[in-house]
């Protein structure tokens, strides 16, 4: 028998055995722990501190984690083989899935439908009564293709150069079953009567989910062999369900713009809107939708994960200990900690937020400066350092710009935007006032929605609809995908809003 | 000459139109245009360098200052060729790899290296292996720098460094790579000279590995 070894996870206090020679990659993704970069030593994203026990630095971390740090017990989760006990100290957040209860028009229709949002980092599945409308059950899942890269880039890379397309394609329909089989389990209803499954998602996960190879994803112009509508029995994908069932994944736009942007524009109504809305998804890749009955414009847009958290010196998801708001109120800086008294970190909003006042405080130039100093405290010990007003600069910099060039190409601007819907997790825990400030929605506050999880919204309305006879499929048709990298004017309208806005109201 | 002073603050504070009149008011004065690139404009965009790497600079200020460089050097370039001096200086080559088309970061390193008083051949984006290498024998470059922000194109960078293996001309030219999910380890597995993270720091780095001293 193998020797084995003890490892003991906190601050779960979680303790279990696996083989002398495990890759710590492996098992700790099974608990959970994300790898950003897709486990190469190229970010600091699994971070994690040995508490007692000895695993070997290697010199690719050497390149990512400075000689305090290794002393202190850190080290890349990706890079560790075990072959002692250890007690590991995860630095990583547990990721919260935005589901959605949104009420919505339907026609009443037989049996039961599944709606899916396929998420690059998060899956969220609802079974609905379509008699009713009634949302029965609830499952939300991390995207098991996580284990190969947080972002996707790194996940197409993996599909194609190091051929694990075919492993992630098994892994995400088999986690997408379970959670079927968890849907039925939980609501006590019978699978004989589900009748339709509607699965959305980026252009990667449908070509993923699909089978259709990625590779031409990775380089430029970006376009995918087919993101059409792909229609399967449960034979096909291996679900053991009634054979009437009909399991569709919704067609996307092109590029990185899938169905889950599509049906957000699709219930927001924007194709018959006689005026301008803009749909903006904030999240690592940053989608924009904008038009009005005329015509519809989208493009997608690296804004980086600054918003996540990651990225920024002392940045953390919004978990326990993460400052998530900040308000300034007579000239004082209120801080608030999420669900402790002893602050960790900062999340997006609460970077947002904090930036946001500073602003007003004339303690941050409008162009990103600090007034003096390095860093400023926002609560003992969590600080705020230039670079990490820079790396919000970029984020919030992309998004403007992509906004600012699909309104240009409609020879419209800000001005003439009725309505804008912020989607996506991130978008619903931004505050409107601070994102306003800081430059990342050019938009009078009362014109800004928070819209949700839009893309399961979506994928519940289409459970309701015909194939092809229906609007979703005329929105398809009316929107057109715009190649921001390749716009004359994106250097310069990018330096531009990469600045911050002079005091606004 | 006090003036000339003003040469150097317009660079380094991105303002193109001064720039360009203080050096037509020098060049109309017969001032030596080495006199103005070497102890006005260089040191300007040094300064810019450095004030980029502490985060005090962004990218707005970096592009108007290599504007305001660009400017002046309009005026000046037609002056220095066929003295030799213009012709003499080490060639640099710089492109975004096959597949990718991001450029801010490259052109940012671009205008740092013309700053730093290389005289630069830009690819621009999407140039394979083989642009490189007719890029480098049509100039006589001593210096290539590759840019990829993209994990799936960064390969394009290895790919390009066999081909110099192949033709026989790898050791002809300095290999630098850069990127936003470039990393040292990475530069050391593919072969390349070296690495930096942003585009100030690859500058001194190029003029230590081509032992190019400081401060002329």
């Amino acid at each position: 028998m193998a020797e084995k070894s003890r490892i003991t996870l906190l601050p779960l206090n979680q303790s279990f055995e696996v083989e002398k020679g495990s890759e710590l990659h492996d098992v700790l993704f099974t608990y959970g722990v994300e790898f950003p970069c897709g486990g190469h030593a190229r970010c600091r994203g699994c971070r994690i501190r040995i508490k007692e026990g000895i695993l070997p630095i290697t010199e690719p971390q050497k390149q990512i984690l400075n000689d305090p740090e290794i002393k202190d017990g850190w080290r890349l989760a990706c890079q560790g083989i075990v072959n002692d006990d250890l007690i590991i100290e995860l630095d990583q957040w547990k990721s919260d899935v935005l589901s959605d209860d949104t009420n919505f028009q339907f026609t009443p229709m037989e049996g039961l439908g599944i709606a899916i949002d396929l998420g690059t980092t998060t899956l969220a599945a609802q079974l609905v009564d379509r008699n009713t409308g009634e949302v029965l059950a609830v499952e939300t899942a991390i995207n098991p293709q996580a284990r190969f890269g947080g972002d996707i880039m790194t996940r197409i890379d993996t599909a194609s150069r190091l051929k694990k397309q075919n492993k992630m394609k098994k892994l995400i329909r088999v986690q997408l079953y379970d959670m079927i089989t968890d849907l039925f389990q939980s609501s006590k209803r019978s699978k004989e009567n589900l009748k339709r499954v509607i699965i959305v998602g980026n252009t990667v996960m449908h070509n993923i989910f699909c089978e259709l190879d990625v590779t031409p994803m990775g380089f430029h112009p970006f376009e995918p062999i087919s993101n059409d509508l792909e229609i399967y029995s449960p034979t096909e994908l291996k679900w053991d369900l009634d054979q009437d069932v009909i399991i569709e994944f919704l067609p996307g736009v092109g590029s990185f713009i899938g169905s889950d942007i599509l049906v957000g524009a699709w219930v927001q109504n924007i194709s018959e809107s006689e005026e301008l809305r803009v749909l903006v998804d904030l999240g690592t890749n940053g989608e924009i939708m904008v038009g009005s009955r005329k015509k519809i414009l989208t493009a997608s847009t690296a804004a980086g994960p600054a918003f996540e958290g990651a990225g920024i010196s002392m940045g953390m998801r919004a978990a326990t200990g993460a400052i998530s708001t900040v308000t300034f109120k007579n000239n004082k800086i209120i801080p608030k900690i999420l669900g402790s008294e002893n602050p960790r970190g900062i999340c997006g909003s609460g970077l947002v937020d904090a930036v946001s006042a500073y602003l007003d405080m004339g303690l941050i130039k409008a162009d990103g400066r600090f007034l003096d100093g390095e860093y400023i405290i926002v609560l003992d010990p969590v600080k705020i350092t230039q670079k990490d007003i820079r790396e919000l600069q970029l984020a919030k910099g992309a998004i403007a710009t992509g906004i600012r060039l699909l309104l240009q190409e409609l020879n419209s601007s800000e001005d003439d935007v009725a309505e804008v819907y912020l989607s996506g997790a991130f978008g619903n825990y931004i505050s409107k006032k601070s994102s306003r400030r800081i430059g990342l929605l050019n938009f009078p506050q009362k014109k800004i929605t928070t819209a949700g999880n839009t893309a399961l919204l979506g994928a519940k309305k289409a459970l309701f609809n015909d194939q092809r006879s229906n609007n979703f499929y005329s929105i398809r048709e009316k929107t057109e995908h715009l190649d921001l990298s390749m716009h004359p004017d994106f250097t310069d309208v990018f330096a531009e809003l990469v600045n911050f806005p002079q005091k606004r109201n | 000459m006090e003036y000339l002073k003003k040469l150097h603050d317009a660079v380094l504070n991105g303002d193109p139109p001064t720039a360009i009149s203080i050096t037509e008011q020098a060049l109309g004065e017969n001032i030596d245009p080495h006199i103005l690139i070497n102890d006005y404009m260089i040191r300007a965009m040094d300064e810019v360098g450095a004030r980029f790497e502490r985060f005090e600079y962004f990218i707005p200020q970096l592009l108007m200052s290599a504007k305001a460089m660009k400017g002046a050097m309009g005026l000046i370039r037609p002056l220095l060729i066929g003295d030799g001096v213009g012709d003499n200086a080490i060639c640099a080559i710089t492109g975004t790899v096959k597949g990718d088309v991001h450029d801010i970061g490259k052109n940012l390193l671009g205008a740092l290296l013309e700053g730093g008083g290389f005289r630069l051949v830009d690819l621009g984006t999407n140039v394979s292996p083989e642009q490189f290498i007719d890029a480098v024998k049509e100039h006589d470059a001593k210096l290539v720098c590759m840019s990829a922000l993209l994990t799936t194109t960064m390969p394009g960078m290895k790919t390009t460094i066999d081909a110099f293996m192949d033709a026989g001309m790898r050791d002809d030219v300095i290999i630098l790579v850069g990127g936003a999910p470039v990393t040292q380890h990475f530069a050391d597995e593919i072969g390349a000279d070296g690495y930096k993270d942003n585009a100030s720091a690859g500058v001194v780095l190029a003029k230590e590995l081509l032992g190019i001293t400081k401060n002329n």
